[in-house]
């Protein structure tokens, strides 16, 4: 398939994903692998633990910094749940809040 | 500890068929055991058509899949080797992916699971969860389509792998 064909294109662990929409509200990782969202932006858990047995969150196989255990996908805002609680990845794309 | 191994692939073809992704079997004892720490799979481009699918880990006696030789990468620069190096036979101490026969051994389903191909599906066992595998077993643990996937676009750009430390 063409890339001309999806305006979603974003990486996780080494390999481009190619997508036509985001990824549906209430799409949770795990047990789902990716997150799409409305950027193109592909979210995926790395390989990195923290003492609270929390997973380091890579977006596009950068790491965002964060820990969590659970990402969330909820109307169009990626959402991070942990031992501090959740946070939510700002409108802006530079902060989680 | 000897250290944490991949076995990863992307851009795959898999058969419309019953398919095992990923087979990895432990070396003939004495030797360190594996651990399976995580499993992946998820489909790199899509269609809007997308689909369900579903996958199990498996372990499987001989006669063990037919494979497309994979060898384990470390995921530390500062770790030895695997003690697993590819091969296409599915024998002790081999690893391999996308078979091109199942084999006739029979597969024991360890963990069942289905999952949306746009979403792909993400296994991070706990500790109390890890599938280990001690040298000198007879099975080897694989993650397979235990359904076909359905005619093309279906069958292609899949990536999928396993995690595993050496105890």
């Amino acid at each position: 398939m063409h890339d001309d064909d999806h305006l979603l294109i974003g990486r996780a662990n080494g390999v481009t994903f190619r997508r036509e929409n985001k990824t549906e509200s209430y799409v949770v990782i795990p047990p789902a692998y990716i997150i799409t969202d409305s950027d193109g932006a592909t979210w995926t858990f790395g390989i990195e633990f923290n003492t609270h047995g929390e997973i380091n969150v890579l977006r596009n196989d950068i790491d965002t910094g964060e820990f969590a255990q659970r990402i969330e996908y909820r109307r169009g805002v990626v959402r991070l749940y942990g031992k501090a609680g959740m946070r939510a990845f700002s409108r802006s794309r530079r902060h989680f809040i | 500890m000897a250290g944490t191994y991949s076995l990863t692939s992307a851009g795959i073809t898999v058969v419309n068929a019953v398919v095992t992704l990923t087979f990895v079997n432990a070396p003939a004892a004495p030797n360190i055991d594996l651990c399976f720490r995580r499993f992946w799979v998820g489909q790199s481009a899509t269609t809007p058509s997308t689909f369900n699918q579903r996958v199990q880990i498996n372990t499987q006696v001989t006669a063990f899949p037919t494979l497309v030789s994979a060898t384990p990468t470390k995921l530390a620069v500062a770790d030895a080797a695997s003690v697993i190096t590819g091969n296409t036979t599915g024998a002790a101490g081999t690893s391999g992916i996308n078979a091109s026969a199942e084999g006739a051994g029979t597969k024991t389903v360890i963990w069942a699971d289905a999952f949306n191909a746009t979403n792909g599906w993400l296994l991070v066992l706990t500790p109390e969860e890890i599938i280990e595998q001690a040298a000198g077993a007879s099975s080897g643990v694989g993650m397979h389509f235990p359904v076909a996937t359905g005619a093309s676009p279906n069958t292609l750009n899949w990536a999928f792998g396993c995690i595993w430390s050496e105890e």
